[in-house]
């Protein structure tokens, strides 16, 4: 774990040494770039947003206290650029073509994969892309990012049980889409 | 226990999130229950399929363009802490431009007369040498904002974002100066942008258009993130002539409950 080390580097970052901002740079960007696909399906927007994401901890470093997880904070941060983007997102996204969208998504598809699978991929991403922002949210950060509900309640600023709950409702939905839409 | 009670354990299941009782009960459930089981393996199914799901690369300016975001960002902090800018300082800003070459020729003028100069005050001594100096420094000066308000037409937000940065720099901001700040502050589409230029343009405050534009921009803005930091900075300069537009703010249906909030407790302390 170096989540210990993360606090003590932000800690760093928040006392003058920005440079520091590079360490965590290195270990999040990934992550926060996949959390933040999967939030919008583009690629130069969700880089774009990474950088923002990274400016505004610089920014508001003054706010990180050390009490949570710097990861926590991070996605806390990502979540508000998002929305603060919310309005021009949309608009963008609804001139961009979903199946033109999942094509691209699954073109690392093999050929040695069969068809019936390549269908059920497709179907998924095309599914995934339908969900509503709060159940797509929920199950990116469990299923891609690998966060535990407690962590989740965190960022999401809920209980524990409500992240239970909105993590039952998204499965049924994207289970419920995909059928609709592989069929 | 109905069905419906343990299909809300199936997430958590998945997700291997149930306390050891839940899962024990679930499991227990599902030797008895034929429609349960299907469910959850149709559920589980398409949980496995999801670990295929993949992200593409990003591309390899995402790096670089963090590398060039931290060093503006470190030379914006350090350029307000330092208010007085030396010649050496300012033909070295200038030289980060050398990539841009447009804008080379021009520079390389510059160079070129800074060391003719240079050599001059070396032969001849004395005090011509602050006259060319201050002459030498107004052209730097000009120099920076043409290249200012290039870059806030930059189609990259960071590069914007730099520009902005620099307006800190020029010592003597003029109407073009302003206009393009307020144009951005109004237009741009990026809200780190526009918070940016709040910024450089609470620092021109004491220029009577800063405060009018700023005024007029409160309508404008349909971010929480701006108009809560519009807000700060009314108050901080004490605009009264802002409440007009406050209320005019205070109108909008959609507005976000935590700035409806502090916009009342804005109006109230202004008024
Ligand atoms: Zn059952």
């Amino acid at each position: 774990m170096n989540s210990l080390a993360d606090n003590t580097i932000m800690l760093k970052v928040k006392a003058g040494d920005l440079d520091k901002m590079g360490l965590l740079f290195e270990r999040y960007n990934r992550p926060l770039y996949g959390f933040l696909f999967h939030m919008t399906y583009q690629r130069e927007t969700s880089e774009d947003l990474v950088q923002q994401v990274f400016y505004k901890m610089l920014k508001y470093r003054e706010t990180f206290t050390a009490t949570g997880e710097f990861v926590h904070w991070m996605y806390s941060i990502a979540r508000n650029t998002l929305k603060d983007q919310g309005k021009s997102l949309k608009q963008r996204v609804k001139h961009e073509n979903t199946d033109d969208h999942a094509e691209r998504l699954s073109g690392g598809l093999t050929p040695e994969e069969h068809l019936e699978k390549k269908q059920a991929k497709l179907g998924l991403y095309k599914a995934m892309e339908k969900l509503s922002d709060s159940h797509r949210e929920v199950l990116t950060l469990s299923k891609f990012q690998e966060l535990k509900y407690q962590e989740i309640a965190q960022i999401l600023d809920i209980s524990e049980i409500a992240v239970k709950t909105r993590a039952h409702r998204a499965m049924l939905e994207l289970k419920s889409i995909y059928e609709k839409t592989e069929r | 226990m109905k069905c419906e009670q343990y299909e809300e354990l199936f997430a958590g299941w998945l997700n291997n999130e149930l306390k050891p009782a839940e899962k024990e009960m679930l499991e227990q459930h599902l030797t008895g229950c034929a429609a349960c089981k299907a469910e959850l393996a149709s559920m589980q199914q398409l949980w496995v399929l999801m670990d295929e799901v993949e992200v593409p690369e990003p591309s390899a300016n995402m790096q670089a363009d963090f590398r060039t975001m931290l060093n503006d960002y470190k030379a914006a902090e350090a350029g307000k802490k330092s208010s007085s800018i030396g010649i050496l300082e300012q033909l070295g800003w200038l030289w980060q431009w050398k990539q841009r070459w447009p804008l080379a020729y021009t520079l390389a003028i510059v160079l070129i007369s800074f060391g003719c100069g240079y050599l001059f005050f070396n032969l001849a001594g004395g005090s011509k040498q602050d006259k060319q100096m201050v002459e030498l420094t107004s052209q730097v000066h000009e120099l920076k904002q043409t290249m200012m308000l290039a870059l806030l037409e930059n189609p990259s937000a960071s590069e914007r974002m730099r520009g902005v940065s620099y307006t800190g720099e020029i010592k003597h901001a003029d109407k073009e100066v302003i206009d393009a700040l307020l144009s951005t502050l109004n237009n741009d589409p990026n809200v780190n942008v526009r918070l940016s230029t709040l910024d450089a343009l609470t620092r021109l405050a004491g220029h009577p258009e800063v405060r009018q534009g700023l005024v007029q921009s409160i309508t404008q803005q349909d971010s929480p993130l701006m108009q809560s930091a519009i807000a700060d900075v009314m108050l901080k300069l004490q605009e009264k002539s802002s409440v007009k537009s406050f209320r005019e703010l205070l109108k909008q249906k959609d507005l976000d409950h935590g700035v409806r909030d502090k916009i009342k407790e804005t109006i109230t302390q202004l008024i």
